[in-house]
């Protein structure tokens, strides 16, 4: 039908004259093709405004084929034959396209040149407006307080929740148990389990006020920052190493982690806390944490390879992690077009990348500038001293490797002898590359320099190395350094606006910007002063990020303290609050939340006692016939949900109760072992693991040494995020390699002899008492008639490794490994 | 929709992979509430397809075309004269030489006559069930993003690989094993580590499992020696008692059930995987056709029996890397490309003839596909004297079987064989193909991801019909 049509309307064409194709068809190119192949820009390399330009065509080669249309990528792109079909998100008209076939099939000649006004073409391509109806998605609304709905409840967290209960007909579940709730609160704020101590104290304490108690000391123990700092560390993307083709280790990265784990545990103010990793050093310069802080800028994986690509794919990634963390927008959609389904412009995108360009690598020092000095006179000192022995060291070798290089290059092919035969000045092109890489390349290795030595000269030349290294081994240790960021000055290099994402593409030069749809008037980036050595831009940024004004930074961050309680966010795509997120369940309570956290000082420590003391969060989580047919996503809360513990939490519970755990806070990162077969030793790619005896490992997992290559199995079985892409929400796998490991790995099988030595010291030979020890340590309750009959019947059938076997068999329970 | 989304969900939730991800069945037959399927289960291809599944062979550090499959008398011409009329000539390192003849001579074989050098005489006997492309070009001269870009259609780190993609399309037909298997070079893994065969963003369950090449293929199958099987059964008999007490409270958890059923599999998987891999069980002209035995060829040649053994147990995707660890330890030959290449050559050749004639003589091949390529080629000029420099710009691969039209050549580089002249194909093509041989259409394979349906072939991608049969 459109074939026929076009075949018509070609048929047409044909009679017009070639003065008037020629008109028409510039005129066509001028409206469709100018502002992206003209003056503005040349996309592709293409240049449409002359016969001279199209012919000699951009980089996929000539435009047109004059006298054969069928020929000429023109035609082909703007009938769609070939793809991308041009021009971008339209079609020509067929009479348009049956213009433009009748003129290449005459000739392709142009009626004059082709011109658009670039300005204007430009600011059509990079400008996207933002309208009211796009303003007004709930998102980008400035969260307002809203009233507590009126049902009763104490706690306005349980009020928000009932609320919605009744208009579904749901009812909220009872009440948990003590015991239950108080392991529930302890794997959930510091991801391990109460000892039996702490939970018959709670259940002993009958004072109103018995579980704010708890609560209490919860948010005071350092193990609490340990826990959340993981979901934090996961967000950010966090590792101990570049990532890459070598997976350089970052020695000073636990600096951040530290860092984190302190702002948990201090609960610090989380706009100071946002403000600090963006713009700690702009704002706050004298603070050490806040220069550890900046860190945070420089936790993406690095390419050894540094070009304009690949920095633009670095900053790419800070723009679409802080996006994704700070914000729950995805502006990363926006970098090579304008978001397909959110208002955010490709120009927000550049102008968000514009914040971030200035910035390059620094090791802020932690030492004095004294310190400083000294390190650095010591160095000197080295150097010095090494100089007379190297140049001995060099006259001794000197014979050796001329006559070893003439050896070398004798069996080198001969159009390379030939080369090296010639004389310079007559060597031809090909043969002056082959000499300058023969000049340049030619080595001889140590082994065969040292192989080829005299006697008396390999003696020498052993004390002379040995004198250097001597020297070499009193340089002084690597300073104290945070990884951080700095400036070439107050005024920032220039970026652009690239057209497709291309940086052979570049558009106008890009001012600093925040998200337009999610302000409300133009953001004014602060002046630096005269003498700054910033521009200063990440600091307006930061402060736009942390402003009240901002309508998604308080929200974001309460629905993901939320989503750690329970599971699920009231948005469930934590990291996207745009269209092809979900909404929110609660959108009331979320604003709530929002406000009341910006009300109480960004207190991340307030919400955790909103949401612990509420009832919501103290109910049973067990299974309901009428809450399941109703909601069985338990979308609306009607019971608390129960999930798998992290890898993480596996992995220090395990050790917690079989007694071993270390529970020292922060430092350098440990190693436990990981079996080579699975890292393959590679010298570039190397993991120093210690035996699983070696105490040094028995540290909680959020300081075992983040390798992004080489992840610890045990973690990595349980769904660890691969720390290459912010993650908001781990996946929750149940597979059979997490059995394996638990029921084989060497690490695992240790921990169960020491729980069950635990045992036998501290219940005795009895295998009842042993039983019941087990239970309280491992599930934080007693055994139920049944389960003690089981227990004891396996033990007392067993040989000597029954209480091993039992041990391990606890260690590997459901309910020790969930929430519940 | 609810009801739907829910299961899709608790699907992805309650199986997995992971370090070893081990697909499994009837890991919810227990579960009332909630009848989600393993999403490793088979699942129905978008059309049929002719192949089942995929064995890819990668030569880590990059093989040298024009020393193998594509070859350019002009170089011998032209020795040690400069490249001209190409533009900057781009290296990854060092300073670039003149033309470099190859070292190897150049045979028409078969009833095509396709070119291939004396480096691999046994895989040339082959060239009649081989679709040659010399027409390849990527992005990236830095073996890192190079090999990434291979095996996921990126260059970063963190997309899913190709045998992610392909398991989480048609799921795999063995539930007692792996769905997606790696074996690395003795020397060592590839650069770039896990994320070569990783899941990405897609859940645990599609990631690819290392399979170690002697001993037990999986790290943690099997409990020390002093712990006999029956010893082992005993507890895990406890633990299910006690499992089950806990879930009696909560029946309608189907993560629970299943996590009780994840140790019924890993249990059975101890001996299923053990037997999966034993080559022993295998004839001696079997193990000979591969070169088993032989000092040169018994590692890659055991790999590929594996390989076969694996995939006719129903393993949708494997995986074998030659060369690993650094330098000339694998296929990156910058300083002696006859040392290098007549090594790795030597030890792929046999075992991967060897794996053409097994498959087919089991009337396995017209249903597995065999790809064989690295992360790019080599340049036609001198790196350091005797060697040659990364070569994204034209490079060979070839494809065998799986709806493969044998004997065909497609496309074509310069005449130095510097860059893909002639009908070009970029790696989004290939990964279009093989998704399309195997019955799915690349740009209705999506995973939503971040606001976006992810594609293997990202926006581009044309299938390469001339290598289809």
């Amino acid at each position: 039908m459109m074939l026929r049509s076009l075949a018509l309307i070609i048929g047409l064409a044909s009679v017009l004259a070639a003065q008037d194709i020629a008109e028409r068809a510039t005129r066509i190119l001028q409206q469709n093709c100018a502002a992206c192949h003209g003056a503005a820009m040349k996309m592709s390399g293409l240049d449409l405004r002359t016969r001279e330009s199209m012919l000699k065509g951009g980089e996929h080669g000539a435009a047109v084929e004059p006298g054969n249309a069928e020929k000429s990528r023109l035609y082909r792109f703007v009938t769609g034959i070939e793809k991308p079909s041009m021009p971008p998100g339209k079609t020509l008209p067929a009479d348009q396209i049956a213009i433009l076939k009748q003129w290449i099939e005459e000739g392709a000649q142009f009626a004059g040149k082709v011109e658009v006004d670039a300005g204007a073409a430009i600011s059509k391509m990079e400008d996207r407006p933002i309208t009211p109806e796009e303003r007004a998605y709930w998102a980008f609304r400035t969260p307002v307080k809203p009233a507590i709905p009126a049902v009763g409840a104490k706690n306005a967290i349980d009020a928000f929740l009932i609320a919605a209960m009744r208009a579904k007909g749901l009812k909220p579940s009872p009440k948990a148990d003590r015991r239950t709730l108080i392991r529930r609160a302890y794997l959930d704020m510091t991801g391990l389990p109460p000892t039996p101590a702490q939970v018959e104290a709670f259940e002993a304490d009958s004072s109103p006020d018995a579980f704010s108690k708890v609560v209490e000391s919860l948010l005071a123990s350092p193990h609490y920052g340990e826990r959340w700092a993981r979901h934090w560390l996961d967000l950010v993307r966090y590792a101990d190493s570049g990532g890459f083709e070598f997976d350089r280790d970052r020695p000073q990265a636990w600096r951040y982690r530290d860092y984190v784990i302190r702002a948990f545990n201090e609960d610090k103010p989380y706009d100071r806390f946002v403000r600090e990793q963006i713009a700690g050093d702009e704002l706050y310069p004298d603070s050490a944490d806040a220069r550890i802080a900046t860190g945070y800028l420089r936790l993406g994986p690095e390419n050894n390879l540094k070009n304009e690509q690949t920095r633009l794919d670095e900053l790419d990634d800070v723009v679409v992690t802080t996006s994704n963390a700070f914000l729950g927008v995805t502006v990363g959609c926006a970098r090579c077009h304008n978001h397909k389904f959110d208002p955010i412009p490709q120009k927000d995108y550049y102008r968000m990348q514009a914040v971030f360009y200035p910035m390059k690598p620094y090791e802020y020092p932690l030492i004095s500038a004294q310190e400083m000095e000294r390190y650095e006179a010591e160095h000197k000192r080295v150097r010095d001293l090494q100089k007379p022995w190297k140049e001995k060291l060099n006259a001794l070798e000197a014979p050796y490797r001329d006559r070893l290089m003439a050896e070398k290059k004798a069996k080198l092919p001969d159009y390379i002898q030939l080369a090296l035969r010639t004389p310079p000045e007559q060597r031809t092109e090909g043969q002056k590359l082959n000499a300058l890489q023969v000049e340049k390349t030619l080595t001889i290795e140590q082994e065969v320099l040292l192989a080829a030595l005299s006697q008396a000269d390999l003696a020498t030349h052993k004390q002379l190395s040995a004198e250097i290294k001597a020297l070499e081994d009193t340089r002084p240790k690597p300073f104290a350094a945070a990884m951080s960021v700095m400036e070439p000055g107050r005024e920032a290099p220039a970026s652009h606006f690239l057209h497709r994402g291309s940086a052979g593409q570049k558009g106008s030069v890009m001012q600093p910007g925040v998200l337009t749809v999610a302000s409300r008037s133009e953001w004014k980036f602060p002046e630096p002063p005269t003498d700054s050595s910033t521009s200063w831009r990440r600091r307006g940024f930061a402060e736009w990020l942390a402003s009240a004004e901002n309508p998604l930074t308080a929200r974001v961050m309460v629905n993901r303290i939320w989503q750690h309680h329970f599971g699920e966010g009231i948005v469930r795509t934590p990291s996207n609050f745009g269209k092809m997120g979900e909404r929110p369940t609660h959108p009331e309570l979320l604003d709530w939340l929002a406000t009341e956290f910006m009300d109480r000082g960004w207190s991340i420590k307030a919400i955790h006692r909103l949401i612990l003391s509420s009832e919501t969060y103290q109910m049973v989580s067990d299974d309901n016939a009428e809450g399941l047919k109703a909601d069985a996503e338990n979308k609306y809360l009607w019971r608390m949900p129960r999930r798998r513990l992290e890898g993480e939490a596996i992995r220090d519970s395990i050790m917690f109760v079989a007694g071993n755990l270390d529970l020292t806070v922060g430092g350098p990162a440990v190693f436990p072992y990981i079996d080579p077969a699975l890292f393959q030793s590679s010298s570039r790619r190397t993991w120093n693991g210690k035996p699983d005896s070696d105490p040094s490992t028995w540290r909680r997992s959020v300081y075992v040494f983040a390798k992004r290559s080489i992840p610890l199995p045990m973690l990595e079985v349980f769904d660890r995020p691969d720390s290459v892409i912010s993650c908001a929400r781990r996946n929750r796998s149940t597979i059979a390699p997490q059995a394996l490991i638990l029921m084989n790995n060497a690490f695992v099988l240790m921990e169960a002899q020491k729980f069950s030595e635990r045992l036998r010291k501290e219940a005795g030979a009895d295998s009842k008492r042993q039983v019941e020890l087990a239970f309280a340590l491992t599930l934080s309750r007693k055994p139920s008639g049944k389960e003690m009959d089981e227990a004891l019947s396996f033990l007392r059938a067993g040989g000597e490794q029954s209480l091993l076997d039992f041990s391990q068999a606890m260690l590997n329970l459901n309910e020790f490994v969930y929430i519940q | 929709m609810n009801q739907r989304f829910l299961s899709r969900r608790k699907m992805l939730q309650s199986t997995g992979g992971g370090i070893a991800s081990l697909a499994f069945a009837d890991l919810l037959a227990g579960a009332s509430a909630d009848k989600a399927v393993s999403p490793l289960a088979p699942k129905p291809a978008h059309f049929p397809g002719k192949a089942k599944a995929v064995i890819s062979i990668f030569c880590y550090g990059g093989v040298s075309h024009v020393d193998t499959f594509d070859p350019k008398p002009l170089l011998k011409e032209r020795q040690g004269e400069a490249l001209t009329g190409k533009g900057q000539i781009v290296v990854s390192q060092g300073h670039p030489g003149g033309l470099m003849p190859s070292l190897w001579s150049f045979k028409k074989h078969g009833q095509c006559g396709m070119d291939v050098s004396e480096l691999f005489p046994h895989v040339a006997k082959k060239v009649d069930d081989i679709a040659l492309i010399r027409s390849m070009y990527s992005i990236s001269n830095d073996h890192g993003p190079a090999l990434f870009q291979m095996n996921t259609g990126f260059i970063q780190a963190g997309y899913p690989s190709v045998g992610s993609w392909v398991t989480y399309g048609l799921g795999t037909e063995n539930q007692n094993l792996p769905a997606f298997v790696v074996f690395s070079d003795f020397r060592g893994g590839p650069i770039g580590g896990a994320p070569n065969w990783g899941n990405g963003f897609m859940p645990a369950a599609f990631q690819g499992t290392p399979f170690r090449s002697m001993g037990d293929p999986i790290v943690d199958l099997k409990p020390p020696k002093d712990i006999t099987p029956e010893r082992q059964r005993r507890w895990l008999d406890l633990l299910r008692k006690l499992n089950e007490e806990h879930l009696a409270k909560n029946p309608d958890d189907s993560e629970l059930s299943a996590r009780v059923q994840s140790y019924e599999l890993a249990f059975r998987m101890q001996s299923s995987a053990v037997d999966a891999v034993d080559v022993n069980k295998e004839t001696d002209a079997t193990k000979a056709l591969y070169g088993v035995g032989e000092k040169e060829t018994d590692y890659v040649g055991r790999q590929c029996l594996m390989a076969r053994r694996l995939v006719e147990r129903g393993v949708r995707y494997v995986q074998v890397f030659s060369g690993g660890g650094n330098f000339g330890e694998s296929w990156d030959a910058h300083w002696d490309l006859k040392e290098n290449h007549e090594q790795h050559c030597m030890e792929t050749d046999k075992p991967i003839a060897g794996l053409l004639t097994d498959l087919k003589s089991r009337g396995m091949l017209d249903s597995t596909l065999v790809i064989w390529h690295g992360e790019f080629g080599r340049m036609p000029i001198s790196q350091k004297m005797t060697g040659r420099d990364h070569n994204p710009y034209g490079f060979s691969m070839w494809l065998a079987g799986g709806g493969i039209k044998g004997g065909t050549v497609v496309g074509a580089t310069d005449e130095y064989g510097y860059a893909a002249v002639e009908d070009k194909k970029a790696i989004n093509d290939v990964h279009a193909t093989v998704l399309h041989l195997l019955g799915l259409n690349h740009e209705r394979l999506t995973y939503f991801h971040n606001g976006r349906h992810m594609r293997l072939t990202d926006v581009a991608g044309n299938l390469i019909k001339e290598i289809i049969a």
